[in-house]
């Protein structure tokens, strides 16, 4: 089938629904509102309103969040549906994302029990525990005593791989931050493969929009990781993403030494994403009183909004690229994800009696 | 009633200031008045007076009421009317205790609503075992049945409890039943109690269902809870519903008053307001100002007419009954004031169209039905939100029901079946190529109608676009716009052109001797339309450029001019053949489903594919046609004579929709 035949259909039906999303001003009234239960009630007469439903028989924020990422998961395989097998194929590890999302707060969940001996019967429900993509057995790694239970538990699926290169007594040191890195990691491969098989169209979209989310989360690692735990340049290599323009460098200054190999990625750093180099500059300048922790998380703070700035920028731009290709999906995921997690924050912020001048500056709103 | 739209006169008025409050009131209950600011004061004499300062800005009363309102939707209560409070009687605004009440009517439901999270987590959790339980897992569930040797058992019980499980300690033995995950934790604490597992098998066997049987009870018990607090939780505000409803009322008329004296202007002792009211409601708003102030004011009126066109607000004249129609010329813009109200043209066009595209007594009964049932559900349920069939589409329906039986009568159509004779000719004979007596026999005899009936549309549209030019005294365009009489003349002449090309069957051109005279002529006019422009510019002190500007504008200008009539009018007649189009489409598809039907050979069968048959077409067909009917209006129709350059007549009232700005 053409272009035309394969978007034309989800183009419009995606539009339609992000107009909407744009057009809604649910979430100004959300924060106006005085109370939690005020500005769930503000969800009513929105896409939203079963949430508010579900937070009117329990009460129970938890519930609320579970209910939305089994919206985000029925939202992708209905758009999953509508498109051709390529297309289908590359919701699908976008969906793989969801998927390991979950995997990860039901892996933190069973540290939080197995290795730190917490209680957890108040947390394991807020698992969504039904098939996304892969048939993880969740019940089984919430209820494992050691990791190789885990690991038997994602047997069948691609983090099965994973998973099993690691051994409880890798937890005790690192926590789960290598194996979640390992997750990540696993999900650009599978992005990566998906990516290739797309349209050239669709694949220049793709990775335009990929390799710069890959950047910034390589930058993160840098910033957070190098900086903050002062891990070896050896560490920081395995660590990084290989994709986009800082992994690919990086995997070149593999055999440098530490110092070396920081200055270099530094130069690349600020040769491409300039502004950021100079917001971090700018803590400093502002404030030469900081900490190192207090600087290290003003920095991540700036590298985290410049990333939701420039996606936002990118995304925008997709809406007025060509409308019969993958931009448009892309976009829709992004536009009604951030959708979600304001909501999901601004219920939060309510939860905690936050004021509404501080939810504004905590959510650049 | 006028097809013009409504006149309109501006009022200008001074009262007292101690009389503002009840002036507004007045005039709010009236709700004829649209107030807008006194810029028409020359900048020295504004500058003399000053703004509205209020006690209350109005996004904080805004905000309040919105309050109010989320808090009363979330019992079901349901607004109170306005116009039947009496608003003489209303207490001084208390903001800072209605905050107060506010801030407690919340704070109850928040903590009714903390109760039922911890209701819910407790659900979870005993979900999760019997979960297991259901599901065969057993190996994440620890099962025990024992006896304590130590302290108490309800001590064991209230330790136990913190770890969460089913627990059955009211007789021995005692069952405990647990998440597998925790049988350290449990056995740290029974092992304080000196807790003796059972070696029984009986009792072993029992106890597993004694605790499911207890973990299905507890569940039910607490969902039994959890629902009645989520009674509780309106009942809490719905307890408050006098207050909550006075509050809003106070509120909102505070609200309005702040948006209405916003556009007020003050010296010391006095008020001044000034706004648009339409031209057969002038004496009730004088006497309403003068009763009000008990004569303390002056007022004065200035005609629309002594003021830019674009400046007066317009309403329309069409009456109620008419109102589906009257929001699809509001959907497409607002007329100039003073021109013709498209509205009932609308009706007729719009029905007409419908009717020849959607032509069946029985499907039209149909439609008439759905908007009749819709109608009364939307009545009964004035808080309903509108669904797929809205509100709108309810009341357009009682139109298009009547509309499509009349067609269907004149067609002899009732679900698609030829059950009487047609008034005016048989369609599924002529689309089936069967019809052979009378003067529409063929399907080109039907495109023919819908090609007469669109030139009568356009013709029509022309009409009202030179009446409408008259009115505005625009001579100019009244002669030289190609919607104007030389394009309307050249449209004739096009007509007769075709008419004769297709009457002679597509053979010859016809002819005859005035038409080249006044063709030619019609085009000097056009292409004179530049220079005499020019000139008339001159005569104003407005023209710009020199001679060549203006030979390129007018050959320019009369090439794009010719091209836009002939193109045009050509494209927007040829347009009306979807009516033929869809209505063919109808005839042809109904007859389809009945072949369709008899294929099977059985009555049953022949009645489902005839019924689903028939709701396929009432939907689909119905829905096309509904949409072309809308298209044709805007498109052919509206473009000859529907400026939509005016601005609409907002007056305040107590019904206005008026928000924080």
């Amino acid at each position: 089938m053409g272009k035309v035949s394969d978007y034309a259909f989800i183009n419009a039906k995606l539009r339609a629904r992000i107009g909407i999303i744009r057009t809604e001003t649910v979430i100004d009234d959300m924060i106006k509102a005085p109370t939690l239960s005020e500005a769930v009630a503000k969800l009513d007469g929105t896409r939203f309103s079963a949430l508010a439903e579900i937070y009117r028989a329990t009460g129970d924020l938890q519930q609320v969040e579970l209910a939305l990422v089994s919206n985000e998961i029925a939202s992708y395989r209905e758009v999953a549906s509508y498109l051709e097998d390529r297309g289908k194929a590359f919701i699908n590890v976008l969906l793989e994302k969801v998927e390991i999302d979950n995997l990860k707060n039901a892996l933190r969940i069973w540290y939080s029990s197995a290795i730190r001996g917490h209680q957890i019967n108040s947390r394991s429900p807020y698992i969504e525990k039904r098939l996304i993509v892969h048939p993880i057995d969740y019940d089984k790694i919430l209820n494992a005593s050691s990791f190789s239970q885990v690991v038997h538990s994602l047997q069948g699926t691609p983090y099965h791989d994973v998973a099993r290169q690691f051994a409880d007594k890798d937890f005790s040191s690192m926590g789960l931050f290598p194996l979640e890195i390992a997750l990540d990691h696993l999900w650009f491969d599978q992005l990566g493969k998906a990516e290739a098989a797309l349209s050239s169209e669709d694949r220049k979209i793709a990775s335009a929009i990929f390799s710069t989310d890959v950047d910034l989360k390589n930058i993160l690692f840098i910033v957070r990781y190098r900086f903050y735990y002062n891990i070896s340049a050896e560490t920081l290599d395995r660590i990084l993403l290989p994709y986009g323009t800082i992994g690919k460098e990086a995997k070149k200054l593999g055999t440098m030494s530490d110092d070396e190999m920081m200055a270099r990625l530094k130069r690349i750093v600020s040769y491409r994403y300039p502004e950021i180099v100079q917001e971090i500059e700018s803590i400093r300048a502002m404030a030469d009183d900081l900490t190192r922790q207090q600087e290290n998380a003003m920095q991540i703070l700036k590298i985290e909004n410049y990333l939701a700035r420039t996606r936002e920028k990118e995304y925008s731009r997709l809406l007025f690229g060509n409308p019969f290709s993958i931009g448009v999906v892309l976009a829709y995921f992004f536009i009604s994800r951030q959708q979600d997690s304001l909501i999901q924050a601004v219920l939060s912020a309510k939860y905690y009696n936050w004021e509404e001048g501080r939810i504004r500056e905590a959510l650049h709103i | 009633m006028s097809i013009f739209t409504e006149k309109m006169k501006m009022l200008t008025a001074v009262v007292m200031e101690t009389d503002r409050d009840a002036v507004v009131k007045a005039l709010l209950a009236k709700g004829v008045m649209e107030f807008v600011r006194m810029d028409f004061l020359p900048a020295d004499k504004m500058a003399r007076l000053s703004g509205h300062s209020s006690s209350v800005p109005r996004a904080v009363l805004t905000d309040m009421r919105v309050r109010i309102e989320t808090l009363m939707r979330e019992a079901g209560i349901d607004l109170p009317d306005l116009e039947s409070v009496d608003i003489g009687d209303l207490p001084p605004l208390d903001m800072e205790s209605n905050r107060r009440l506010l801030d407690r009517v919340s704070g109850s439901l928040q903590s009714v609503r903390n109760s039922q999270k911890e209701l819910n987590t407790e659900i979870n959790e005993i979900s999760e075992l019997l979960r297991y339980q259901r599901e065969g897992k057993m190996e994440y569930l620890d099962l025990r049945v024992g006896r304590i040797t130590h302290s108490t058992a309800s001590e064991l019980l209230s330790r136990l409890s913190q770890i969460g499980g089913i627990f059955l300690f009211s007789s021995e033995p005692y069952i405990s039943l647990t998440l597998k995950r925790d049988s350290q934790r449990v056995s740290d604490v029974m092992d304080k109690f000196g807790w003796t597992e059972s070696t029984d098998s009986e009792e072993q066997k029992a106890a597993l269902d004694e605790a499911v049987g207890k973990a299905r009870a507890d569940i039910e018990e607490k969902k039994r809870q959890l629902e009645e607090l989520s009674h509780t939780a309106a009942g809490k505000i719905a307890g408050r519903k006098d207050e909550l409803s006075s509050m809003w009322v106070n509120v909102r008329i505070h609200e309005l008053c702040e948006h209405v004296e916003s556009k007020f202007s003050y010296t010391k002792n006095t008020t001044l307001f000034s706004g648009w009211v339409p031209a057969d409601r002038q004496d009730e708003v004088e006497r309403t100002i003068y009763e009000s102030s008990s004569g303390r004011c002056i007022i004065e009126w200035t005609d629309a007419s002594d003021l830019p066109r674009e400046e007066v607000p317009v309403m329309m004249t069409s009456p109620k009954i008419l109102n589906p129609f009257r929001r699809m010329v509001d959907n497409y813009s607002t007329p100039e004031y003073g021109s013709i109200d498209p509205t009932p043209f609308t009706a007729v066009a719009y029905l007409a169209m419908f009717a020849l595209m959607f032509a069946d007594l029985g499907q039209g009964f149909i439609l008439l039905l759905a908007g009749i049932i819709g109608t009364i559900y939307y009545k009964k349920n004035p808080l309903k939100k509108d669904g797929i069939i809205s509100r709108y589409l309810c009341n357009l329906l009682l139109y298009l029901g009547p509309a499509s039986m009349i067609g269907g009568i004149l067609f002899g159509s009732c679900f698609g079946l030829p059950v009487f004779p047609a008034l005016w000719f048989e369609y599924e004979a002529v689309v089936a190529g069967t019809a052979t007596e009378g003067l529409i026999t063929t399907i080109y005899d039907i495109l023919g109608i819908t090609i007469k009936f669109g030139i009568v549309i356009i013709y029509l549209g022309l009409v009202l676009n030179w009446i409408n030019l008259v009115r505005k005294k625009r001579f100019f365009e009244l002669v030289f716009d190609k919607n104007g009489i030389m394009g309307g003349l050249i449209y004739t002449l096009g007509i007769w052109f075709a008419f004769g090309f297709v009457g002679s069957g597509y053979r010859t051109f016809p002819s005859a001797s005035w038409f080249a005279p006044i063709l030619i002529a019609s085009l000097i006019v056009l292409f004179l339309k530049g220079p005499v422009g020019y000139i008339i510019a001159k005569k104003n002190g407005k023209a710009e450029g020199g001679i060549g500007h203006l030979v390129v504008d007018t050959i320019m200008d009369f090439v794009v001019q010719v091209l836009e009539i002939f193109s045009g009018f050509l494209s927007n007649t040829l347009s009306f053949m979807r009516v033929a189009g869809l209505g063919i489409a109808h005839a042809s598809l109904m007859s389809a489903f009945y072949q369709m039907a008899e294929m099977p050979g059985n009555t049953v069968a022949y009645i489902a594919i005839a019924l689903i048959g028939n709701v396929l077409v009432i939907v689909l067909e119905g829905l096309s046609a509904g949409i072309q009917s809308l298209r044709l209006n805007y498109y052919e129709f509206f473009t000859k004579y529907f400026t939509g350059k005016g601005i609409a007549f907002e007056p305040v009232s107590f019904k206005s929709r008026i928000v924080a700005d």
